[in-house]
């Protein structure tokens, strides 16, 4: 009897150790897909360690794929075409791919985990994408809530960019972060000066880069970015252009008009500008400068609800509505926008509504 | 209160890092459903609905989407600001709706105080009855905010 009673605890010890086991050995090998082959446009491969998300496999072999909300499915930016090897869509993934997309097999690379040997296809500009380490090298406030950043760029130590696009900052692990993340800005600096980044960059109520940015970064520190991205810059044509911007939408249409600037370009140029009140106008006398140095350039900025001591001779009213007053001639016009998503929208509706067809409309939403 | 293994599903969603980098709970310890209670007694002892604050905050929102990322002036003393960003966010009680990354800074130029809330921050109290954490990021009793938008 007694010895019936030690086998069956015996037993049952050795069985429950052998399951514990097994979980312990499950634990550690689950989750681990050993090593994978990601095949990039059917030219080159990559022999990568499976198990993390395709957005980061990439970020660790140095190819960046553009993504505003650090790989948690919630910007819709870091698109791929997966053409084999990735599952099916996930329900994450619904609500930012097209039916068109989803036939395309274009998938968020933030939500494709690799497990297996991968095949997929990205556009070529993203191998020109480049990781530099910078020194901050100015800081100024351009208005109360928008701070310039200059970054000199240490390695590599040069950067080529089209004026218009955009680098992504990381901002590393500190009170309001447990990781470093990546948030984008538009470069308002002129692509003439390889060696430096200049970033424009608004303060938000708990942003977690906008925070750090205003009240930790500090003149000598070091950061981390990487870009160039981004399909907004001047188009090459002869057609008058009409620059939209507001706040540190400022940024991509000052780059763009240090290089008019620098390569003389002569096409007639109207610039309006959207700001509250005096307080938030900055760049001007940058801007009346640039109306002297090129042939037909024009700036134009409008208060919406300027305060009481402001004394204001200039534009009023919400942007749109001064566009909708000064702009009367689209037949020959390219129009660029910057801004809130929030401005953009009403002013694409604006110029199409004016009669601007939309393929001459061209904006970014990274305000 | 325990509570039951659905709940818990979601209050892990509200966690940092899962839908958004800070998370809906702050230092928050208690249960989602204790939360959820007190937040819902809370409203009631002020003779107030989460439909009304939840309308009020819409209303202001609605008036700041006008100024286009500028401030707009709304009656009788507020000033608000909204403002977007690319993307959308899924709501954490799981039910398949998305919210726009829409931000809505309300000042009260009676007592100078100033309040952000998102488009989910609206959604939460509208469907689900949620304030935030204590903490959290965008949390705010109801208490506070039916002070704040002076509706008691």
């Amino acid at each position: 009897m007694v010895l019936s009673i030690l086998t069956a605890i015996g037993v049952m010890t050795a069985l429950s150790g052998g399951l514990a086991l097994l979980m312990v050995i499950a634990d550690a090998t689950i989750g681990r897909y050993g090593p994978c082959r990601i095949r990039i446009n059917d030219s080159r491969d990559l022999e990568v360690e499976g198990g993390q998300s395709l957005l980061s496999t990439l970020k660790n072999e140095q190819i960046f794929i553009p993504s505003a909300c650090g790989g948690r499915g919630s910007c819709g930016l870091c698109k791929v075409e997966v053409l084999s090897g990735a599952g099916a869509i996930l329900p994450t993934e619904l609500p930012w791919l097209t039916p068109d997309e989803q036939k395309r097999q274009i998938r968020l690379s933030c939500q494709v985990r690799v497990k297996r040997d991968l095949s997929i296809r990205i556009p070529e500009e993203l191998f020109n994408v480049h990781q530099y380490q910078a020194r901050v090298a100015g800081l100024r406030d351009l208005t109360y809530d928008i701070k310039e950043v200059r970054l000199q760029l240490l390695d590599p130590p040069a950067i080529d960019f089209k004026p218009g696009q955009y680098i992504q900052f990381e901002v590393p692990a500190y009170e309001l972060t447990d990781e470093p993340i990546y948030r984008a800005y538009s470069v308002a600096s002129g692509p003439d000066q390889h060696g430096e980044v200049e970033l424009e960059i608004r303060y938000v109520p708990n942003g977690i880069c906008t925070t750090y940015v205003h009240q930790h970064l500090k003149v000598g520190n070091t950061a981390t970015i990487n870009g160039p991205y981004g399909d907004f810059f001047l188009r090459d044509t002869n057609r008058d252009i009409l620059f939209i911007a507001g706040g540190s939408g400022m940024a991509p249409i000052k780059s763009i008009l240090s290089d008019m600037v620098h390569t003389k370009n002569p096409r007639r140029t109207r610039y309006c500008f959207g700001a509250k009140a005096i307080r938030d106008l900055f760049l001007v006398d940058e801007m009346r400068a640039i109306e002297k140095q090129l042939p037909d350039f024009k700036f134009i900025p409008c208060l919406s609800a300027p305060d009481t001591a402001d004394v204001w001779n200039g534009e009023r009213g919400l942007v749109t509505e001064v566009v909708d007053r000064t702009v009367t001639n689209l037949d020959n016009l390219e129009a660029y926008l910057c801004g809130s998503p929030l401005m953009i929208d009403a002013c694409v509706a604006l110029l199409k509504k004016k009669g601007l067809p939309e393929d001459r409309i061209f904006y970014d939403k990274f305000a | 209160m325990k509570q039951t293994p659905e709940m818990d599903r979601i209050q892990q969603e509200m966690h940092p890092g899962i839908i958004t980098q800070n998370g809906f709970l702050g230092d928050d310890s208690r249960h989602l459903n204790d939360m959820l209670q007190e937040q819902d007694a809370e409203i009631q002892r002020l003779g107030l609905t989460h439909e009304q604050i939840a309308a009020r905050l819409a209303e202001l929102r609605d008036a700041g989407v006008q100024g286009l990322g500028q401030p707009v002036r709304v009656e009788p003393h507020f000033e608000v600001t909204a403002d977007s960003v690319r993307g959308r966010l899924p709501c954490p009680f799981m039910h398949g709706v998305t919210v726009g990354k829409l931000n809505t800074t309300i000042r009260n130029l009676a007592s100078g105080e100033t309040i952000t809330v998102t488009d989910l921050t609206i959604h939460l109290i509208k469907d689900h009855g949620f304030y935030g954490g204590h903490g959290a990021p965008f949390a705010i009793t109801p208490e506070h905010l039916a002070r704040f938008l002076e509706l008691t």
